[in-house]
Formats: C-alpha cells, sequence, structure tokens
C-alpha cells in the first residue's frame, strides 16, 4: 500500500479507521445540521394533507341526501378550497382530481338546491 | 349535348345522390359480444398505434359503473376522458388496474403503457391498441355469456339476474381509489308517465341504479332536475344519446327492448 510505504502501519491504520468514521457520520451531521429536505418528501407531505381531506369530503357522497342545509353548505366550501390545491397538481393528478372533485361537489350541490327547492 | 341538358341531367345526378343522406341508412346493429364496445383514439394514431378497443362486457362482468366512471374518472362519451399513456403510467384511468400489480379473479392485470420497453411489449400493447388488428382475446364472450341468464337486445344477456343469481359479482369498490364511506341508503323506486296515450307507465329502479352508479353518476350531470319531473325529455332526446339514453344507447339494454321499462300493466 502506498502509505505503508512511509509510515509505520500502526498510524496507517489509524488514518484508515479516523477516514471511515468521517465517512460514515459526514452524511448524519449534514442532516443534524439541518439542510433543507428534499423537494419530494415535502411534495409528499404536502400531498398528505390535501388527500387526506379531499378523501373525508368525498367519504360522505352516499350520505348526501341525510344532510341539512348547512352541513351541505360546509361541504362545498371545503370542495371549492380544495381547488387551489388540486390545481397545483401535475397534469395527470390534476385532470383527474379535478374530474372527481367536480362531481362530488356537483352532487352536493344538486342536493342543496333539492332540499331548498323542499321548503318552497 | 346541349347546355340545357347537362345542366338538366347534373341536377337529376346531384339529387339523386341527395336522397339518400337525406333519408339516412340504416344503423348496423351491434353484434352481442360488440354492444357497448368504445374505439378509443385520442392519442394512438397519432403514436402509429392503433386506436384501444374497449370491451365494456368484461369490465362490468366485474365492477360496477360507479368504481370506473365516478371512482376512477372516466368520462360517460367515448374519448372525452382524454387518457394518454402517461395517465395509465402514473396509476390513474387505465393504469388504475392495468397496472403489473393487481389481482382481479386471482389473476394479475396485465400492466397497461410503461416507457420500458421488452422484447414482448407489442404484444401487450396489442391487447388494447387493436382496432383493425386480428389479436386473440383472453376473453371468449361466447364462453362467458353461456351460463348467464339471456335477453333479446344489447349483449343479449339480462345483467340484472346475472348478479341476483350470483353469476356475477360486480366489485363496489376499488380498495385506494374509491372513497371509505358508509352503504348507501335504499332508493325508493318510482313511477314515470310516458306522453304517448296507451303506453305503460315506466317503474324507475331507483334503486338498481344507485347500487351501480351511486348518485354522482347520474345527478347532476345526466339528470339536472331536482324534482322530479322537473327534466323534461323525449324519446328523440334519449335516442341522442341524453337522459336514460346516456347509458342506454351505448351500454345498457337498448331503447328497442320497450317492455323493460314501460313495464307497468295498462
Amino acid at each position: 500500500m502506498f502509505f505503508a510505504r512511509f509510515f509505520p502501519p500502526k498510524f496507517t491504520a489509524n488514518v484508515v479507521a479516523v477516514m471511515l468514521l468521517v465517512g460514515l457520520t459526514a452524511p448524519c451531521g449534514v442532516r443534524a445540521v439541518g439542510l433543507p429536505q428534499s423537494s419530494a418528501s415535502q411534495a409528499d407531505q404536502a400531498k398528505e394533507a390535501w388527500q387526506k381531506e379531499f378523501d373525508a369530503v368525498r367519504s360522505k357522497t352516499q350520505d348526501a341526501m341525510t344532510f341539512s342545509e348547512d352541513e351541505l353548505t360546509e361541504l362545498i366550501r371545503r370542495c371549492d378550497a380544495l381547488l387551489p390545491q388540486i390545481e397545483k397538481l401535475d397534469e395527470s393528478r390534476r385532470k383527474v382530481y379535478l374530474g372527481r372533485l367536480a362531481k362530488c361537489r356537483g352532487l352536493y350541490a344538486y342536493v342543496l338546491e333539492a332540499k331548498k327547492n323542499e321548503k318552497k | 349535348m346541349n347546355k340545357k341538358s347537362f345542366i338538366l341531367l347534373a341536377l337529376i345526378l346531384i339529387l339523386c345522390g341527395l336522397a339518400p343522406s337525406q333519408t339516412g341508412t340504416k344503423k348496423k346493429r351491434p353484434l352481442p359480444y360488440e354492444y357497448g364496445r368504445v374505439i378509443i383514439d385520442n392519442y394512438s394514431s397519432k403514436a402509429e398505434l392503433a386506436p384501444v378497443v374497449f370491451e365494456h362486457w368484461i369490465h362490468r362482468s366485474k365492477f360496477t359503473c360507479r368504481v370506473c366512471h365516478v371512482d376512477v374518472g372516466f368520462a360517460m362519451k367515448a374519448g372525452a376522458t382524454n387518457i394518454t399513456s402517461a395517465d395509465n403510467e402514473r396509476g390513474f384511468y387505465c393504469g388504475t388496474c392495468h397496472n403489473g400489480k393487481t389481482v382481479v379473479d386471482g389473476k394479475v392485470v396485465f400492466q397497461a403503457c410503461s416507457r420500458k420497453t421488452a422484447g414482448d411489449d407489442l404484444r401487450r400493447c396489442e391487447r388494447c391498441h387493436s382496432f383493425g388488428l386480428k389479436v386473440a382475446s383472453e376473453y371468449d364472450f361466447f364462453h362467458f355469456s353461456q351460463p348467464l341468464p339471456k335477453e333479446r337486445f344489447g349483449n343479449g344477456l339480462d345483467w340484472e339476474k346475472s348478479e341476483e343469481l350470483g353469476l356475477i359479482k360486480p366489485a363496489r369498490v376499488l380498495e385506494g381509489v374509491s372513497p371509505r364511506g358508509n352503504s348507501l341508503a335504499v332508493q325508493k323506486d318510482f313511477v314515470l308517465n310516458p306522453k304517448v296515450e296507451g303506453m305503460p307507465d315506466i317503474i324507475f329502479s331507483h334503486k338498481k341504479h344507485t347500487v351501480w352508479n351511486g348518485c354522482e353518476l347520474c345527478h347532476p350531470d345526466i339528470f339536472m332536475g331536482v324534482k322530479r319531473g322537473t327534466t323534461k325529455y323525449t324519446m328523440v332526446d334519449i335516442s341522442q344519446g341524453k337522459a336514460c339514453g346516456a347509458c342506454h344507447t351505448t351500454v345498457a339494454f337498448p331503447l328497442t327492448d320497450c317492455q323493460r321499462c314501460h313495464t307497468k300493466p295498462v
């Protein structure tokens, strides 16, 4: 080995050990000092938030007929609040989720109108 | 031939040519295995691939209408979804199930579209991109339809009875795609009065329609009116694909099967 020609074997072994230690701990250090997380993991977290809300709003369509006018109005508001977040998604997801959201919002608005007409 | 005779002859020829186009030509009734078939060519031809042939009968035997048209998000008109191969690759539309992982009836569903190409890929593409090609299907309609109760029109099958008898079990939920909610409350059937005197009333099976379609497949996109009777439509409208015609001219039993809707005894 190149090192062994010029330095005693014990010193060479120590250098190798230190280099290995630095190499292994470096990534942890970078993480610990708080360098920004990758944009992919940030996107994942963001996705989770809107998708949970999206699933929650959409899961109530089967019960639409049982809701009061206030509850339906609130569900429509929640659908509308999701719109700008879905608009930011990539082309495929935007197309798919906008379609699903439109169906869901459309139903709540339809039932709300039906309830209002019943009163007349 | 003088000028007047020539003009007269030309007029006669033009009128003869116009006559059939005015009266129209009789539309060929699809064969049972062709009924519900959808040809999709938004981008295929441009990509030098054969257009996609979608067979409704295979899919409707395994899933309710709602799963595909509400949860997955396919439009109700052919080509209106604008599906791209990228959508499929990302796990949407056809790629929701056709991803090489999903298992239906004990079989892994083949992957719809992928950027990675292997030697066998052309055959895989041709399983969907098969319009005008002679591609042997894994599914044989005649074999499939043999044990099912028969009807006169459309696919020649009574899909409703087939489900009642447990011969088909269309899934109502697609894990990871369908929302987790309560099951829909049973909707009451109701009577619709036709305008033609002597024509039996229609008993509309709201129950059957909601089980297969959910609410949002029909309301408000197809039936906008909120109060019963506010959405006015005629048989002409229906035959043009409006109201009931959105499904009953394309996939569900066709309009020629009068007695399946006009069922109330006079």
